[in-house]
């Protein structure tokens, strides 16, 4: 069990580090577009890879953070019943969650993106339009790059589960939360 | 059994199982491809399920993934979260309550207001209620309000970010509904289709939104004035006074905000996506004001050359690349840079400042787990429609709306209904992104205009927000609120403002054009 929580510790940290990363990606959203914006209203011009590139950044922001997300537990629940439930019962539901549920979503989106990237790597595929970015493949690579994570950060939590269910752990979620802000998207 | 018939039932399972699910609190991203992959599982070993019509699944999401529409919901997500940042909402109820203060309900009148001028800079429903439930609940109840009258109407309030554009969920709502609106016209054997945009979707709710912020604050003077126990008017010599200065500096920031984001959205002038940018921009430069320092005195600057940088792009041809330039354009570009010049630097170091206060990483954190649950979401619901439709659940819910009573409008009420009460437990982004895959290209081909439809959800869906166990509205209230203030008041004091949506939506239903017409006059 010591082993386990040492690897889920470890899962932790590699999707931490994603998250923290990537996150610093929506101020480079913002610039961007914003440079889009000044670029074609004020100096008429627009460039078809400066605009990709907000795609891209978009794409590469929500896609490796949605496994930081379930770490955090941002992940929207409905938790009438879940709030009031014990710490083995959450686990419980949650560990089922991840066997029925996350691992195989992230099994299903990897089998059905492999064919898909690997051909675009194969022919070479060009950008999106004439004068965009010639980085197709790797965009998207972020597909599986997105099953691949969020299953690594399932499995983190799948162990922390046990621990709780085995009274080795207090809680499956300790990164649970962010800053106590209260913000639903609106 | 046939079949076709075991996919019926197959389909019909799967949506009980995914209203059932939801309610064990897995999240419901994972509800949603839990769901997904056990049926399509079933349906397969059955032969009801073609497992190949997954592979569709990487497209989509790749689709998903380079929509221009969508990204501004991180943008919109990231000014809004740095708007409340930059502590204009308190400037505004202060202002605003002074202002109001003296009539019976004013104070009530006055959250209204700054909960509408706050959601046309595109409000943010948790935001808005806590800071008007840690600043207007306090204040009111120590005038004597009644908890009730108060509570309900800070969370009525609030939400108005939903309905009043620019808001995230009608980014959200104007994406679905434009392709199930394809879906509806391809099913129907069209050649040439007809769009509709986010953009018409923001004018389209304007009109409706105001008529519900006109709602309330009719009901809140009426209940006023019938019963000033719960609502009593300040004595003047109590008031602080505003000067016009005063209020004009607090009311300036917001409404240039507006006037820039929404007025080039309706304009037709920029794209919301665009726009979200820019008002990202803005409420940065605003939330650098509270930081001091160089950057604080740099933002204002920034901000006028952002204006003046504008006002040349519309006076001047500054086209980049051009070979002969006449003078007098040649002189607009020098200054044009210089202001790009000035803006950039007022940016970079608003960005700096608030980078080392912790501000900066605090918002992006928040822009991105957002951003990402609901990528998310619709990647979830994605796969989920993909299997349900492979069962042939649009065939059940097209015969189901086709036997009830009353035809369209039989089936839009029963639509209408179901929302309302899945908003009990779900709020506006899941609701609308299970539920318009599903029924929206049935209702459509019923020849519903997709516009109207659309605000008609965005009202109800509103209510999603108010109505207990699950409103987020009562819940970030129940959060900050006074100990004085149970939850029993704040339950009872939301009643009449839910009547009053449901009463808009009504409204609506019965004069379309109240939808219909600020998009086609725009657009």
């Amino acid at each position: 069990m010591q082993l386990l929580l040492a690897l889920a510790g470890a899962l932790d940290r590699l999707g931490r580090v994603a998250g923290k990363t990537v996150r610093w990606l929506a101020v480079l959203l913002v610039l961007i577009q914003f440079a889009v914006v000044v670029l074609r209203y004020a100096f008429g011009t627009s460039y078809i890879w400066l605009q990709e590139s907000v795609l891209y950044t978009n794409a590469t922001l929500f896609m490796l953070a949605i496994a930081y997300t379930f770490l955090v537990d941002q992940h929207v629940r409905v938790d009438l019943l879940y709030a009031r439930w014990s710490a083995r019962r959450r686990a419980l539901v949650d560990l089922s969650g991840i066997l029925l549920a996350v691992l195989p979503f992230c099994g299903l989106v990897i089998w059905a993106s492999w064919g898909y990237v690997a051909v675009s790597f194969r022919m070479g595929e060009g950008p999106m339009q004439v004068g965009g970015l010639p980085l197709l493949p790797f965009l998207k690579s972020l597909i599986p790059a997105m099953a691949t994570l969020l299953a690594l950060q399932a499995l983190a939590i799948a162990l922390r589960c046990l621990a709780v269910l085995a009274g080795r752990a207090p809680t499956h979620l300790p990164h649970r939360g962010g800053h106590g802000a209260p913000e639903a998207a609106g | 059994m046939s079949a076709s018939g075991l996919g019926g039932v197959l389909d019909a399972l799967m949506f009980a199982s995914l209203c059932g699910l939801i309610l064990t609190g897995l999240p419901v991203v994972f509800v949603l491809t839990g769901c997904a992959v056990v049926f399509a599982a079933f349906g397969t070993a059955l032969g009801v399920f073609d497992p190949f019509l997954l592979r569709a699944l990487a497209q989509r999401v790749f689709g998903t993934m380079t929509s221009e529409v969508l990204v501004a919901i991180p943008l919109f997500v990231f000014m809004g979260i740095m708007l409340e940042r930059s502590k204009i909402a308190e400037e505004l109820l202060e202002a605003m309550g002074s202002l109001f203060g003296r009539i019976r309900g004013g104070l009530a009148v006055s959250v209204s207001a700054v909960g509408a001028l706050l959601a046309a800079s595109t409000g943010i429903v948790g935001a808005t209620v806590v800071t008007m439930g840690l600043m207007a609940l306090p204040a009111m109840l120590r005038r004597g309000y009644d908890k009730g009258f108060a509570t309900g109407s800070i969370c009525a309030a609030g939400t108005l970010g939903q309905i009043i554009p620019p808001s995230t969920v009608m980014v959200i709502l104007g994406e679905v509904l434009s392709a199930a609106y394809q879906q509806a016209q391809l099913a129907q054997g069209k050649f040439t289709i007809e769009t509709v945009s986010v953009g018409q979707l923001f004018a389209g709710a304007m009109i409706p939104g105001l008529l519900l912020v006109g709602l309330y604050v009719l009901y809140q003077l009426l209940r006023a004035w019938l019963d000033p126990a719960i609502a009593p008017s300040i004595p003047r010599e109590e008031l602080g006074t505003v000067g016009a200065r005063r209020l004009l500096s607090v009311l300036v920031p917001p409404l240039v905000l507006i006037v820039a984001v929404l007025g080039s959205i309706l304009g037709g002038i920029a794209t919301p996506t665009e726009a979200a940018s820019v008002g990202a921009v803005g409420a940065t430069l605003l939330a650098a004001r509270r930081q001091g320092g160089a950057a604080a005195r740099l933002a204002p600057i920034a901000g006028l050359a952002a204006l003046g940088l504008a006002l040349l792009g519309a006076l001047f041809d500054m086209r980049l690349g051009r070979e002969l330039v006449p003078t007098g354009d040649r002189a607009a570009m020098a200054g044009a840079a210089f202001l790009v010049l000035v803006l950039a630097i007022g940016l970079l170091s608003a960005l700096w400042s608030l980078g080392r206060a912790g501000v900066l990483g605090r918002v992006c954190e928040s822009t991105t787990t957002i951003s990402a649950m609901i990528f998310a979401t619709l990647i979830g619901a994605t796969l989920f429609s993909l299997v349900f439709r492979g069962l042939g659940g649009e065939e059940t819910v097209r015969e189901l709306l086709a036997v009830l009573p009353g035809g369209t409008w039989g089936a839009l009420a029963i639509v209408m209904a179901v929302m309302f009460l899945m908003g009990f437990f779900l709020d506006f982004v899941e609701i609308t992104i299970i539920v318009i895959p599903i029924v929206g290209p049935v209702l459509l081909a019923m020849g519903i205009d997709p516009i109207w439809l659309g605000v008609l959800i965005a009202i109800n869906l509103q209510t999603s927000f108010l109505t207990p166990p699950f409103g987020f509205a009562l819940f970030y209230l129940a959060g900050v609120a006074p100990k004085e203030v149970g939850a029993r008041d704040i339950y009872r004091g939301i009643v009449p403002f839910v009547a009053l949506q449901l009463l808009a939506l009504s409204i609506v239903a019965a004069f379309p054009p109240l939808a219909t017409w600020l998009p086609r006059a725009l657009f």
